[in-house]
Order: structure tokens, then C-alpha cells, then sequence
């Protein structure tokens, strides 16, 4: 197998010391939730009362995955552990609290305010446009390098809030007949 | 053999009609163009477009779905040859090569090659679809519930160790995690309710369509606007449609990575950018112009661009005669085959033959398609790759609230998508694929079902899960699989075959 010296882009040199502190995290996780789906998987209803065959009981199988991810996950623990990480913790700190962070945060905010907070609770076509309105301003003025100028910004915004709420909701409601929320 | 030219000739003409040629045109163009997007991927497009098609006619939804599909890993070419970004995952060894001819001022060849390399990828994959499904499907016949059990496993191993080559670990990890997505809901065999807590909503399981948006759809859309800085395009004078000699120069390159990329598009799970790459680093191997290779080698370009369109048609093998998907898109179809009543799998061909032609057909119509918009519409594509992300995420992000809602009207899917949307982001952040849980969610049931219904005809006996002829040759590929990703096993079988005579790069 030679792809791998071929990943291009990004030359094979082991995870980095902050992705090593990572893995521990999740490795933690992962031997969480394999505990949680492995009790789960016990304590589920066997339906000896319909005198189903032990070896097809529901659990079965959720029970193999559990142990199968929770092998894995102290597989990737004792990995992580092992493999020296300078600075790890630092570096993943860094890295959760980078510009780059912010801004994935700042999308996932505005997706979770429109789809759990204003999506229902006001019309589909103004909760979109008001989404798509403040999408593009935060992104363009405020979160962009270049910033542009807000009156360069706002016709767009505005535009394509309009557009978007108008087209999205006249194309479901009408022409494929969804109620939508 | 005859009778199966008659019907490839009645699934073309079945398509003759203005209004499938209709279809054929906008749904490629659709699909060119969100491969082209970055940050708008093929498995993306097709899942978004289920919502769009799902009130067609069942073979008119599946000719737009199976079009933006082949014209979006067509699409990403023209990003990663202009921006240096692959358009989709699918390109990113389109990139090595392509962009190098663009800093050259070659961007027309590469494009024209890049097009007519796809077309060809193409073409390969077809006739091996064509050939190859029916007679897969012959045998998938003779398959009972153990082979089924152990080929669902294979799908979800082999696709955790090929799309996570530096870590199988994380990709056998993400296949574990959608196997237990699967276990949420009512099991088939005895009706039981596993893992609900008493949500209403989850009896009927976690429907792949929401999960793949969120997946695919919201935390592409997070990875996307998380990078600040943007990419400059490279113009584009000399002339795209290459002469036929530039083109079949490198005719064995072509074939080799057609046939590769077929290949990989039948391993399930594993998709249109190891397609590429395995193309790639088989045709830097053989090249008498190695050293051109990343620099804008011709050959290169067409290696990747051969080996990711070839993996289109390769995936549907699998995908319709075993409904065991072969790439994260064809997932989606499989989905979106049920929603419209066709049930992929090894009756398929004894039910309803005629799907199979009608779909190489279809690939047939759309990489014609592909020929004439990729050799012609150069300047309008152009404006395409202009448009700013800040202005086309926050739509994109509308579409995936909207599709996934769509299907069956309860807001519980749109929470399902935002949910798979974050946990699917921090994932991919930590470089788990996507692809072996996509496989994972898909293949979970057929799995639980297959092994215990096994052992129910058993009487609880689990020996004909490694007796039977065709069930223990899967079981040792997955075995052998998973013991050349531990390392210290794989270093030392590599150090034998090494000192036994130098045979391990094979």
C-alpha cells in the first residue's frame, strides 16, 4: 500500500501533539458511551416471556458494538497516552479558542437560533430571512479579513434575505405542496 | 449477453423523451455546479436534491439524483484546477497536477483534459457496470443471511481502513459509531424498541437523509466559513477542447485508472477521492515522467480525473445488487431507491432488470452531458467559482433546514440533522471519515437482522457463519484487514514479504 505517501497535500507525520490530547478526550467519550450502550444492551428486555432464542435476544448485537468501540477507545487512550505530545494541552487549547473556532462557533449559533428558537415560532419565510440577513452581515463586515464596508454589505443582505425567504417558500409551499414549518 | 444489449438499448431510448432530456441537462448542470462550489459536495447535492425529486416519477428522481451525482465529481475538477481547491473530496488529486498546468497558463488543456478524461473514466466504469452487475447479482442470489452478516461487516471494515489510511483506528471507530445509530428504533426481527427512551419519534430509527444533510450538509457548511482566507482564481486564454491526440496519448494511463477506479468504486464505502488517489500514485509509479508528477504532469491529471469518475458507475454495482453502497453518495440513492419504491439488492435483476440498464443509461446520457457543458460553458463556470461563501453558506444552510424537513414533515428530522451536523463537524475536525458511519447507519440493520436471524435457523449454532464456502473467505478478509492495521502486525508481515524477495509494494 503506497497511497499513503501520496496523501499530497498533507505529508504523514503522525498527529500532532494538540490532535494526540484530542484523541484522549474523545477516547474518554468513546469508553463513556461504549459503558452506557453496553449497560443498555444487558439490562434490555430479553423477552423470555415470548420464548425467543437466547442467541437472538435485541441486545445481541448492540451489546458486540459496545464492546467493539469500547476496545477501540482504550486502543486510542493508551495511543494517546503513549505518544509523547509537547505542549499538547496548550496547543489544543489554542486551537479551540482560534479565530477559526470563533467563527465556526458563530455559524452554529446562528444555524441553532434560527432552527430551534425562530423556525416555528415565527412564519418559515421570516425566520429565513432574517437568518440569511444576519448570516451574511456578520460574516461580511464584521468576521471577514478584508472587512467590507456595511453599505457595500447591506443591499446584499437584504437582497438575498428577500430573495431566499420568497423563493425557498414559494418553491416548497407551492410547487412541492410542503407545509413547512 | 444479447438480451442484455436489447435492454441497455430499451433503457436508452426509455430516456428519449423531451422530458428526461430535460431532466438530464439541468440535473448535470445542477450537479457541475455544486461540485464546483467548494464546500458543496456531491454526496451533499444528491442528499439535498432527494426533498427536490421525491414527488417525480421513480426513474426520472433517480435520473436527476444519478446526474448531479456524476456531474458533481465532475464539477470539483474545474475548482481544483482554477482555485487550487478541490471543489469536492473527490478532486484533491486533481489539484496536484491541474493547478500547476493553470500557473502555466494551460488552464484550457487542463480543463479540457480533466473533461474528457471524466467522460472516459466514465465509460470505463459503465461497460464494467453493464458487464459485471448481472452477474454479481447471479451469485448474490445463492447469498443467505450469514454471507449477508458478513459482507455488511466487510462494507463497514474495509471502509473504515481505506478512507482513514493514517489511522484505520478512527475510521473502524466511526463505522462502530454508525452501526450503533442503526441499533436506535424498532428491530425487524422480533419488533422490539431499542434505545428510544420513550421518544416517540425515534421508534421508526434515525432516517439517513437528515443525518447525511447534517453530516455532509451543516458541518461542511462549519468547515467551510471556519477558514478566513479566500482563494484567487487563475484566468484561463488558451483553448479548452483538447486535440485527440493530447487526449490519447496516455491511453493506457486512462484505462489503468479507469479500471482502478472502478475497482474502488465496487469496494463499498469507499469513494470517488481514494478513486483518485489510487489512480494517481498507480499512474506516478508507471510513468516515464514521474518527475512531472505535482508539477503539471499531464498524465497526472488525467490519472485523477479517470479514477474519480470511473468510481461513479463502479459504486452502483454494489449499490444495486447487493444494496451494499459503493461511495457516501450512493448511500443516498439507496436511500432515495426506497423512498420511490425500488429495492436494490440481489433481486433486483429478477424483479425489476430493466433499473440496472436504465441506470447505465442514464450514466451514458449524463457523461455526454458532461462533455459538452465542461468543453463549452467555460465562461459562465467561471462566474460560478466567484461567488462568495459568505452569501452562498448561509443559503445552503436554508436548503438543509428545509430538505430535511421536507421528506416527512416533522421538525424531530431538522433536530436529527443539526445534531449529526455538530457531532459530524467535531469528527471531521478530528479527522474520523465520514464515509464508515455514513456505511455504518446504512448497513446496521442488515447486519443486526442477518446475524441473528442466522442464528435463529441455527438454533443458536454460529458455525455456519464460518463454514460455509463464501462466508469464511469474507470472515478472513476482515480479520486479515483488521490485523494489518495494528502496526506492530503490519510492520512485521511488511518486514517478511520484504526479506523473502522485495514482493511487499505490490
Amino acid at each position: 500500500m503506497t497511497s499513503s505517501e501520496n496523501a499530497g497535500a498533507e505529508p504523514d507525520e503522525g498527529p500532532s501533539p494538540a490532535m494526540t490530547r484530542a484523541d484522549l478526550l474523545m477516547a474518554i467519550v468513546f469508553i463513556i458511551l461504549s459503558a452506557a450502550v453496553l449497560y443498555g444492551s444487558w439490562t434490555m428486555d430479553r423477552l423470555e416471556v415470548r420464548r425467543i432464542h437466547p442467541m437472538t435476544v435485541p441486545g445481541l448485537v448492540p451489546g458486540m458494538l459496545g464492546a467493539a468501540l469500547l476496545v477501540c477507545g482504550i486502543v486510542l487512550a493508551i495511543r494517546s497516552l503513549r505518544l509523547p505530545a509537547p505542549n499538547g494541552w496548550a496547543d489544543l487549547a489554542a486551537a479551540i479558542t482560534s479565530g477559526a473556532a470563533g467563527r465556526a462557533a458563530a455559524v452554529l449559533a446562528l444555524a441553532l437560533v434560527y432552527t430551534l428558537v425562530l423556525v416555528g415560532r415565527v412564519p418559515f419565510w421570516l425566520a429565513t430571512g432574517l437568518f440569511v440577513f444576519a448570516f451574511i452581515l456578520l460574516f461580511e463586515v464584521w468576521l471577514a479579513t478584508p472587512r467590507r464596508a456595511l453599505r457595500q454589505s447591506l443591499p446584499w443582505a437584504i437582497g438575498l434575505a428577500i430573495a431566499t425567504a420568497g423563493i425557498v417558500t414559494f418553491v416548497f409551499e407551492r410547487a412541492f405542496l410542503v407545509r413547512l414549518p | 449477453m444479447l438480451d442484455g444489449l436489447g435492454m441497455l438499448l430499451g433503457g436508452i431510448t426509455h430516456f428519449l423523451t423531451p422530458l428526461s432530456l430535460f431532466n438530464i441537462v439541468w440535473a448535470t448542470l445542477l450537479g457541475i455546479v455544486i461540485g464546483a462550489l467548494p464546500g458543496l459536495t456531491a454526496t451533499m447535492g444528491v442528499a439535498l436534491l432527494v426533498t427536490l425529486t421525491y414527488k417525480m416519477a421513480p426513474d426520472q428522481a433517480i435520473l436527476c439524483l444519478m446526474c448531479i451525482y456524476s456531474g458533481a465529481i465532475y464539477g470539483g475538477s474545474r475548482t481544483a484546477i482554477l482555485l487550487a481547491i478541490p471543489g469536492t473530496p473527490a478532486s484533491a488529486a486533481t489539484t496536484l497536477d491541474g493547478h500547476p498546468l493553470a500557473l502555466q497558463g494551460k488552464a484550457g488543456l487542463a480543463m479540457g483534459l480533466a473533461t474528457t478524461s471524466s467522460a472516459l473514466g466514465t465509460i470505463v466504469g459503465i461497460v464494467a457496470l453493464a458487464l459485471i452487475a448481472p452477474l454479481l447479482a447471479e451469485a448474490a442470489l445463492k447469498f443467505g443471511s450469514y454471507e449477508f452478516f458478513w459482507l455488511a461487516l466487510f462494507g463497514v471494515v474495509i471502509s473504515g481502513k481505506l478512507t482513514a489510511i493514517d489511522d484505520p483506528l478512527k475510521g473502524y471507530i466511526a463505522g462502530i459509531l454508525g452501526l450503533m445509530v442503526a441499533m436506535v428504533g424498532m428491530e425487524t426481527l422480533h419488533a422490539h424498541q431499542r434505545f428510544t427512551f420513550g421518544i416517540t419519534a425515534l421508534g421508526g430509527g434515525v432516517d439517513l437523509i437528515p443525518a447525511m444533510v447534517g453530516a455532509f450538509g451543516l458541518a461542511e457548511i462549519l468547515g467551510v466559513m471556519k477558514r478566513s482566507a479566500q482563494a484567487r482564481i487563475v484566468s484561463s486564454s488558451d483553448r479548452v477542447v483538447p486535440r485527440l491526440g493530447e487526449v490519447l496519448k496516455y491511453w493506457k494511463t486512462t484505462l489503468r485508472s479507469g479500471l482502478i477506479g472502478t475497482f474502488v468504486g465496487i469496494v463499498p464505502g469507499v469513494g470517488e477521492d481514494v478513486g483518485a488517489w489510487a489512480s494517481y500514485a498507480a499512474a506516478k509509479r508507471s510513468s516515464k515522467e514521474a518527475h512531472l508528477f505535482g508539477k503539471g504532469s499531464q498524465e497526472g491529471l488525467i490519472a485523477a480525473e479517470t479514477g474519480n469518475s470511473a468510481v461513479v458507475p463502479g459504486a452502483m454495482i454494489p449499490t444495486l445488487t447487493l444494496a451494499l453502497p459503493g461511495s457516501a453518495a450512493a448511500a443516498v440513492l439507496i436511500a432515495a431507491m426506497f423512498i420511490h419504491g425500488i429495492r436494490p439488492g440481489p433481486l433486483l435483476m429478477t424483479e425489476s432488470p430493466d433499473v440496472l440498464y436504465q441506470i447505465v443509461a442514464i450514466l451514458l446520457f449524463s457523461t455526454l452531458a458532461i462533455l459538452v457543458f465542461g468543453l463549452t460553458l467555460t465562461r459562465p463556470l467561471l462566474k460560478v467559482l466567484a461567488v462568495p461563501r459568505e452569501r452562498l453558506m448561509a443559503v445552503v444552510y436554508v436548503l438543509c433546514v428545509v430538505g430535511s424537513f421536507a421528506i416527512t414533515q416533522r421538525m424531530f428530522d431538522v433536530y436529527v440533522m443539526v445534531g449529526f451536523g455538530v457531532v459530524g463537524f467535531i469528527l471531521r475536525e478530528m479527522r474520523y471519515p465520514m464515509a464508515p458511519l455514513v456505511l455504518g447507519i446504512i448497513l446496521g440493520d442488515l447486519l443486526d437482522l442477518n446475524l441473528r436471524r442466522g442464528l435463529l435457523l441455527t438454533n443458536g449454532d454460529p458455525s455456519p457463519f464460518f463454514t460455509r464456502p463464501i462466508s469464511a473467505v469474507i470472515c478472513l478478509i476482515i480479520v486479515l484487514t483488521i490485523l494489518m492495521s495494528i502496526p506492530a502486525v503490519s510492520k512485521r508481515v511488511r518486514a517478511f514479504f520484504t526479506r523473502a524477495g522485495g514482493a511487499s509494494s505490490a
